[in-house]
């Protein structure tokens, strides 16, 4: 908080500071309009600096209002293992993201992916779809894409600190009502489809992430999974187009209803989040090393 | 070391009586109590105060960082004569802890897996000369990771007393040739290894417990319908027939798996942190999470040409150049470097 208001007050002496600032905090916002270039500082001959991420920032608004993410992959699982190794990783973690932008995106999201292929023509393959899952922690972070390409549903997994990652661009932020959308593979095509010359769409960096509250039809069954069951815990099915209320009540047999009162299975991640979210911060906005 | 048995009683009969009596007892929550049965031996903290527990736990840290700073200039505390390393020559290893398992890419784009070790508190504790030891090499003792001194008995003790080192949790022998003993009292830190060398590392596998011969040994064991009666995941037969008319010693069959030493061999370092003490080395290791290991050169014949002109006895903090933080094998991908264009 206090580097907040420290901020703020340089913001308030120069504008200069404020576009160096901006350009710092390109990082870790996403959007995914483009703006002209604002042009190198005149006067004093810097070393190459890479020119800025294509970024919209409200001059008018403070940092204490851009949204805080601290992507899931820095939070370590709860098991025994030393705090010094997810320190170590987490080091290497914000190293990459200085050289490769990592935006912010949610399940349900939906994303281009650059990868380099050395079987490609121009050595460079794209990829756009529905981020259907986010899995693993540390440097080993994976989100799947779904899309459908001449019919065929088509799946990717892609390791997000890889270094054959070369652009991951956000067409559109949005969240779902879960944050695990493997039913899809289930659900009719026109769920999982994402125009291949679908334009990026315009997002705010401020206030909470758009929900997209869709509940997906389903094809007949048999599904890959029993989504009806409670372990799954899908909120966004149509349940009542597709299954009897017989057979629904007949899924909550598979409820573990002391499941909720587990001590053992409670994880509180507040106070970890805060740490490292503003660890990642100040490390991110110092300048790339010399 | 107090072996003490207990005794665990039911007192279901006490709390019905303070329940009539309407007496509030401060045990009287719990159903069952411990009774000591065995009095002769006692543990450190049993008869003392609470400032006086604290007062050894204090002091006890405060001479462990006595002692480990009285040691961090090994070079200038008349050091034996350091040789030169020669191609028969063998040099000591190294205890580790094995933190955990992370990716890495190489500059092609290939994936490959490591395992972190960091090297705590890694001191040399005591030399054997070829006769005391086995009569054809030299042998050096070497601890790993900081322990308390309140549970060794005095004959382990006297080792670490010696050295002027605390006491250790895990205490190893390397066998060495005869250019490459130390000092007992040097510390070893993780750049003693350089990316690019290949070791051994050796390690108590995780216990399983008792184990049936499918998950011990792989058998196929039996299908699981089709008429098979109570015969799913056993042996099956135990071996020729008449002719040797017995069971040959030896014979693979259930019992108690992992808890052993193992080693894996041909492990490549990748990377060597020298601030926090941490090597990384290729593929997986045998013992679980924050468990002791031993790690040493290779004695692999094919890598012995990458194992050449290592930091020979030992590599030396005060002495050798300052290395920077972290040190990388040159086909590895670090992350500062743009992204691979393939």
């Amino acid at each position: 908080m206090a580097a907040c208001t420290r901020r703020l007050d340089k913001v308030m002496f120069s504008i200069r500071l404020l576009r160096n600032i901006q350009q710092k905090n390109e990082r870790f916002l996403s959007t995914s309009m483009r703006r002209l270039d604002e042009g190198s500082d005149g006067g004093k001959p810097t070393k190459f600096t890479p020119p800025p991420k294509p970024v919209i920032i409200d001059k008018t608004q403070s940092e204490a209002s851009l949204r805080k993410f601290l992507s899931p992959e820095f939070i370590p699982p709860r098991q025994r293992i030393n705090p010094l190794k997810f320190a170590i990783e987490r080091k290497d973690m914000i190293q990459r993201r200085k050289v490769l932008n990592i935006p912010e995106f949610y399940v349900g999201s939906v994303l281009a992916v650059t990868m380099a292929d050395p079987h490609a023509s121009g050595k460079t393959n794209r990829f756009m779809g529905i981020c259907i899952q986010r899995g693993g922690h540390g440097l080993g972070a994976t989100f799947v894409l779904r899309n459908i390409i001449d019919g065929q549903g088509v799946e990717i997994c892609y390791e997000m600190y890889s270094p054959r990652l070369q652009q991951l661009e956000v067409l559109k932020l949005e969240k779902r009502l879960d944050n695990n959308l493997m039913y899809l593979r289930d659900a009719l095509p026109e769920y999982s489809t994402v125009n291949l010359d679908m334009k990026p769409v315009p997002h705010s960096v401020t206030g909470d992430v758009p929900v997209n509250k869709t509940r997906v039809r389903m094809r007949p069954k048999p599904w890959s999974k029993r989504w009806e069951r409670p372990k799954y815990n899908v909120q966004g099915i149509r349940f009542d187009l597709c299954l009897s209320p017989e057979k629904l009540e007949h899924a909550q047999k598979w409820a573990e209803p002391w499941r909720e009162y587990d001590m053992l299975k409670e994880y509180d991640t507040t106070a970890l989040e805060e740490r490292f979210l503003k660890e990642v911060q100040t490390e991110m906005s110092k300048s790339t090393c010399p | 070391m107090a072996a003490w048995t207990c005794r665990f009683l039911l007192y279901r009969g006490a709390r019905v009586l303070a329940g009539r009596t309407g007496a509030v007892a401060a045990a009287d929550s719990c159903l069952f109590q411990s009774v000591r049965t065995v009095k002769t031996t006692t543990w450190w903290e049993e008869h003392l105060t609470e400032d006086n527990k604290s007062y050894m736990r204090k002091s006890l840290g405060e001479e462990y960082n006595r002692q480990i700073a009285a040691k961090l200039h090994p070079l200038k505390d008349e050091p034996w004569p350091r040789q030169e390393w020669t191609k028969e020559s063998r040099r000591v290893g190294l205890v580790a802890v094995k933190l955990g398992m992370a990716p890495v890419w190489t500059k092609t784009g290939e994936r490959h897996v490591v395992t972190m070790l960091q090297v705590q508190d890694c001191h040399v504790l005591n030399y054997l000369s070829k006769e005391e030891y086995d009569g054809h090499t030299a042998a050096l003792m070497v601890g790993g990771k900081n322990a308390s001194p309140f549970y060794k008995s005095d004959e382990e003790m006297e080792m670490f007393r010696l050295a002027g080192v605390p006491p250790k949790q895990k205490v190893t022998t390397f066998k060495v040739s005869d250019n490459a003993i130390i000092k007992p009292g040097t510390p070893l830190y993780a750049a003693h290894f350089r990316p690019g060398q290949y070791v051994d590392v050796t390690a108590k596998t995780i216990g399983k417990g008792f184990q049936g011969v499918m998950k011990r040994y792989g058998f196929k064991g039996q299908p699981a319908s089709h008429g098979q009666t109570k015969t799913h995941r056993r042996p099956g037969a135990s071996g020729p027939g008449g002719d040797p008319a017995k069971v040959f010693k030896g014979k693979k069959m259930p019992g108690m798996m992992g808890n052993v030493f193992d080693t894996a061999h041909g492990l490549k370092v990748w990377r060597v942190n020298t601030r926090y003490n941490v090597i990384y080395v290729h593929g997986s290791v045998p013992g679980h999470k924050n468990c002791l290991l031993k790690v040493r050169d290779t004695n692999l014949p094919t890598y012995v040409e990458k194992n050449i002109n290592p930091p020979f006895p030992t590599f030396f903090c005060e002495e050798d150049e300052q290395l920077p933080e972290d040190l990388y094998d040159e086909d590895l991908f670090i992350h500062t470097q743009p992204s691979l264009t393939l």
